[in-house]
């Protein structure tokens, strides 16, 4: 079962950084505790394999507008984590169901879908930065695509 | 909310005679009776435990008594004011806080509070069942007129239209909020130092992180600045921090608390929790606390039992009050990577819970270390998309820009810290187009096996235990720059939060270290809905627990 094989390779992966070892060593670490090759489940293999990140790209789809500093430090911490992220892929799981969450408990009901009148309306309104009653002013839209 | 609360008029009956402070436990014991349905709850092979039976325990040391019930029969016998107690607070907050640096904010109306609760006295009027307690905030809580900055420049400045539904409760039950405590960055981080203002010390050793990110919460409370504080849980957050500062922690069951005005990380695993100097004091919160709320859909309508009413007393205790129940401990949390005064701390307290009656076994939990990193990446996925409302535009700090991609960019570049920037960038790559069943889908597929694999342990146990956190308080600084040293640290909690059930922390021993050694906490984790059985296991482990005082050297 190869959850058992991962199992080994975040066991090493714990004794790894415990030991005061520098992480970036730890994916090399990780395969080499691998003893067989995992087939990628059909559901990967049906996707073209991840691309390593862009970082650069990424903070522009989060609109974060970072710096080239920013961009030159974050870069091996994100692809370090990326890849560490990549041992999941070793896992089989093929006929595992997903969960969205914990589910404790399935009572839960929704409320029904009605508006209700906020009581602090001018609070909400007082944490606006740029308000121009009964506006929320912004810069204007350019479309740069 | 009323039937939720202890009645004052059956805790004043019992609050008659002022007592001195090492007859607390039976002050408590006097308080809290043990009923058949809470001893049924427990375990079916729990013996029923003779109430007139003599204790065979003697602590050498007090065990902890609890802040709020003292406070309580304080008030009610007139032998001291809110006002006064509130002072105290205060004053030890004030002497404390320029090492400590636990609140982002401290209340300006504290003292106005306590008077009111002091007029409410003299009147004779019913008091709530917190009335006069002092509590601390964690900053990602909303708390009306108040700031609320989740730890992050972006909101700095920022003051709710609202009280999270937690707050709202406390303060109906006459708690008094005494001020904002520190975070890493909406959550994000282990050890206080993601916070977009200051750096939280540990009371125990100044040197030293208090844990996180609830680690202001924790460390206010081991400091005594504040009775009880509340805290957020998302993958260890209260209770590893609860253990970097020998308080008790709880993180609750994925949905017992309502989240209204919790600042969203990660929703399919946030959770507000408590941390308190006693067990009795997380009890007495989670009653106040507990229970469905129509602001979020996702808070269970499961019935709240008296957390505070199940525990019972030292006095009350025969020499086996564990009797029968089934303990696993888990054989992954005990092994290589985790320090050997840990595993010597919660082996000593696993020993002692066999003393106490409790038949202990090992249980082992294949997926266990999968669950970390699937916890990460839905952690940062869903934080890429919550922290996604945070743009400039509503609330928060705005970067003037002549056009509004850049005012977004701008404003986002200029609020969010480091980690908070990075694990949007590490989420946003787990989303993109084509990686979604590479990342997100696969971390969900272990989340199903995390859950599958503590419902089989919980099924031949009754609860299972292990560290809260593979080491004790790391020096500030140690793993600032290492993410993944960083992220391992949660190896013990994170899977908790992947199955949603419930765990509390207890104090439990030290390892050296600072002046006075470290404490270190035993994580107990139950079935969904359990707080219940936690709660009084966690109060007879802490009474009987021997020579072991968790205050810090900072309070002499």
């Amino acid at each position: 079962m190869s959850v058992a094989s991962a199992l080994g390779c975040g066991a090493a992966f714990l004794r790894h950084l415990s030991s005061g070892s520098r992480s970036g060593s730890t994916l090399i670490l990780l395969r080499a505790g691998r003893t067989k090759p995992r087939p990628y489940s059909s559901s990967l293999a049906r996707c073209a394999a991840p691309e390593p990140p862009d970082v650069s790209r990424l903070a522009d789809t989060a609109r974060i507008s970072l710096t080239p500093e920013e961009v030159e430090q974050f870069a091996p911490k994100i692809r370090q984590v990326i890849d560490w992220f990549g041992q999941l892929q070793a896992v089989d799981l093929e006929s595992i169901e997903p969960s969205l969450r914990a589910d404790t408990d399935a009572s839960t009901s929704q409320r029904e879908d009605a508006p209700e009148t906020f009581g602090n309306r001018e609070a909400i309104i007082a944490a606006v930065p740029s308000y121009d009653d009964p506006y929320i002013k912004v810069p204007k839209v350019l479309n740069k695509e | 909310m009323p039937s939720l609360i202890q009645s004052p008029r059956f805790l004043l009956s019992h609050c008659l005679s002022p007592l001195p402070p090492n007859a607390r436990s039976g002050f408590c014991g006097r308080l809290f009776h043990r009923s058949s349905a809470a001893a049924a709850a427990l375990s079916s092979d729990a013996q029923t435990i003779s109430s007139n039976q003599s204790s065979s325990y003697a602590p050498l040391l007090a065990p902890p008594s609890s802040e709020i019930l003292s406070m309580r029969e304080s008030l009610l016998s007139r032998r001291r004011t809110a006002a006064e107690i509130a002072e105290e607070y205060l004053d030890r907050l004030r002497r404390t806080e320029p090492q400590i640096r636990s609140f982002l904010h401290v209340s300006e109306t504290v003292m106005r509070e306590a008077e009111e609760v002091d007029r409410l006295v003299e009147t004779g009027a019913e008091l709530g069942p917190l009335a006069g307690v002092l509590i601390g905030v964690k900053d990602n809580i909303c708390t009306v007129d108040m700031p609320s900055t989740g730890g992050s420049r972006i909101l700095e400045g920022y003051r709710p239209a609202f009280d999270a539904t937690a707050v709202r409760r406390l303060k109906e039950a006459g708690a008094i909020v005494i001020g904002k405590t520190n975070l890493d960055e909406f959550g994000m981080g282990s050890t206080t130092e993601g916070s977009g203002f200051q750096v939280t010390a540990n009371p125990w050793d100044v040197s030293r992180v208090p844990g996180g990110s609830s680690g202001g919460s924790a460390a206010a409370v081991s400091a005594r600045q504040c009775a009880v504080s509340l805290g957020s849980d998302t993958g260890g957050s209260v209770r590893q921090p609860a253990s970097f500062c020998g308080v008790v922690g709880l993180k609750p069951t994925y949905g017992r608390i309502s989240r209204f005005g919790l600042m969203s990380y990660a929703s399919s695993l946030d959770v507000i929790g408590c941390f308190g100097s006693s067990i009795i004091d997380a009890a007495i919160i989670l009653n106040a606390v507990a229970g469905h709320d129509r602001f979020d859909a996702t808070s269970s309508m499961h019935e709240v039992p008296d957390y505070a009413s199940c525990l019972i007393s030292i006095d009350q205790f025969d020499s086996k009050p564990l009797k029968g129940l089934r303990i696993g401990m888990i054989t992954e949390t005990m092994g290589d990577g985790v320090e050997m005064g840990v595993v010597s701390s919660i082996k000593a307290a696993a020993l002692h819970l066999e003393e106490l009656g409790a038949v202990l076994t090992e249980v082992s939990l294949p997926s266990f270390s999968l669950g970390l990193p699937a916890y990460y990446i839905l952690a940062s996925s869903e934080a890429s998309s919550n922290l996604s409302r945070y743009d400039g535009v509503r609330y928060g700090k705005q970067v003037a820009a002549d056009e509004l991609i850049s005012l977004y960019g701008d404003s986002r570049a200029d609020g969010f810290g480091p980690e908070a920037k990075m694990r949007i960038l590490m989420g946003t790559y787990a989303l993109s187009a084509g990686y979604y069943e590479a990342y997100y889908k696969r971390a969900q597929q272990v989340r199903t096996l995390v859950r599958k694999s503590f419902k089989d342990a919980l099924e031949k146990n009754d609860i299972l235990i292990s560290p809260a956190a593979p080491s004790p308080a790391f020096r500030i600084g140690e793993k600032v720059n290492d993410p993944l040293a960083m992220y391992a640290g949660d190896i013990m909690t994170v899977n908790v939060n992947l199955a949603g059930v419930p765990a509390l922390v207890v104090p439990c021993g030290f390892v050296e270290g600072g002046i006075a050694g470290l404490p270190v906490g035993l994580q107990m984790i139950g079935t969904s809905f359990s707080e219940e059985k936690l709660l009084r296991v966690g109060h007879i482990f802490e009474q009987t627990l021997q020579n072991h005082r968790f205050v810090p050297p900072l309070l002499g």
